[in-house]
């Protein structure tokens, strides 16, 4: 049985999570292209070796990152989302252009 | 005696109709109906002494309330409630209600089995009198209608979940107020460890959707130990008898 620790719940069973895809620092949602957000939501960069990754335990619908190793499977370690996130993103307006 | 219908309460368990198929008698506690016991005829095993040993008690018309976000707990305490000191632990206040703390950001509140605690529907009321969202990240997360309330009683209780439940529920190894967020037959609940008198006991919280089939799971799990359901008397006796 693979185990996963859980930063708020320990140890569980795998069954007990869901993958959330790679983790990559939110860009500035005012600055940033078009493109750059493509990049961002769509496109993975699917490495090998170490990367950083969301997890979801689902019993407590707790979201956290793991740092993992994709050649080895070995999870190096679980932490929560507040060590990155220390202050409330709030999103917004972008000025835009006026078309007339 | 006038048997009560479960179906005039203001909210009905989504168990009413195997407790009706089950000789249930109800009673009212505040606007719904709970089960009080069960009319077995010539079974000569008081319920009390089911709940002893192995049972399980459906719960879900009781009050029960949550609140969640950066300043929840902040904001719990200032009304007066006192915080578990860690997150997945659960303590009870001084009027009875059981305050249990799910995450850092995230409180719920179950009544007392004796339904006399108003603090559920004080804090509900409190909370939007305050206007939370605004001003203090604190919001109100109502778990009447989202989630079942379980009670598996007995001192075979953590044998039976074994069976069902990867964690380990033994009494020497889940203290009395803790909570395990994890699978319990393939159903994503809540367990809180909260012994009624001296009784080792828990609190099974899941998706009020899966309440038949957990419930199911639970009478399966416990016939080989003789368990069946009991009505909120036993638990009643069980907290008196301590």
């Amino acid at each position: 049985m693979k185990l996963l620790t859980c930063p708020l719940n320990g140890s569980r069973n795998i069954a007990e999570f869901t993958y959330g895809g790679e983790y990559h620092a939110t860009p500035d949602h005012i600055s940033t292209s078009a493109r750059d957000w493509a990049e961002h939501v769509f496109f993975h960069d699917n490495a090998a070796g170490m990367v950083t990754e969301w997890w979801c335990h689902t019993a407590s619908s707790f979201w956290f990152l793991a740092e993992r190793n994709t050649i080895t499977d070995e999870v190096i370690r679980t932490f929560k989302a507040d060590e990155i996130y220390t202050e409330r993103i709030d999103f917004s307006a972008a000025k835009t252009e006026s078309r007339s | 005696m006038t048997t009560l219908d479960p179906t005039m309460g203001m909210r009905r368990s989504q168990l009413y109709r195997r407790h009706i198929n089950n000789n249930a008698v109800f009673k009212k506690t505040g606007s719904d109906f709970v089960v009080s016991h069960y009319d077995n005829g010539n079974n000569q095993r008081t319920e009390l002494d089911q709940a002893r040993s192995m049972a399980i008690c459906d719960l879900s018309t009781l009050s029960r309330t949550g609140f969640k976000g950066a300043g929840a707990p902040i904001w719990a305490e200032s009304q007066g409630v006192k915080l578990p000191d860690r997150a997945n632990r659960a303590i009870v206040q001084p009027d009875g209600c059981l305050v249990a703390k799910l995450s850092d950001q995230e409180l719920l509140i179950l009544s007392d089995i004796l339904a006399k605690s108003h603090q559920v529907t004080a804090l509900g009321e409190q909370s939007t009198s305050d206007h939370l969202e605004n001003d203090t990240q604190t919001y109100l997360l109502p778990r009447g209608d989202s989630h079942c309330w379980l009670a598996v009683t007995g001192n075979q209780a953590a044998e039976m979940f074994s069976k069902v439940c990867g964690v380990d529920l033994r009494s020497h190894k889940f203290a009395l107020g803790n909570i395990a967020q994890t699978s319990v037959a393939k159903t994503n609940a809540i367990v809180i460890r909260q012994d009624l008198g001296q009784t080792l006991s828990y609190f099974i919280l899941c998706d009020i959707s899966a309440t038949e089939f957990l419930w199911d799971c639970l009478l399966d799990a416990m016939q080989e130990y003789a368990g069946s359901p009991v009505g909120i008397r036993a638990l009643e006796q069980l907290v008196a008898s301590q």
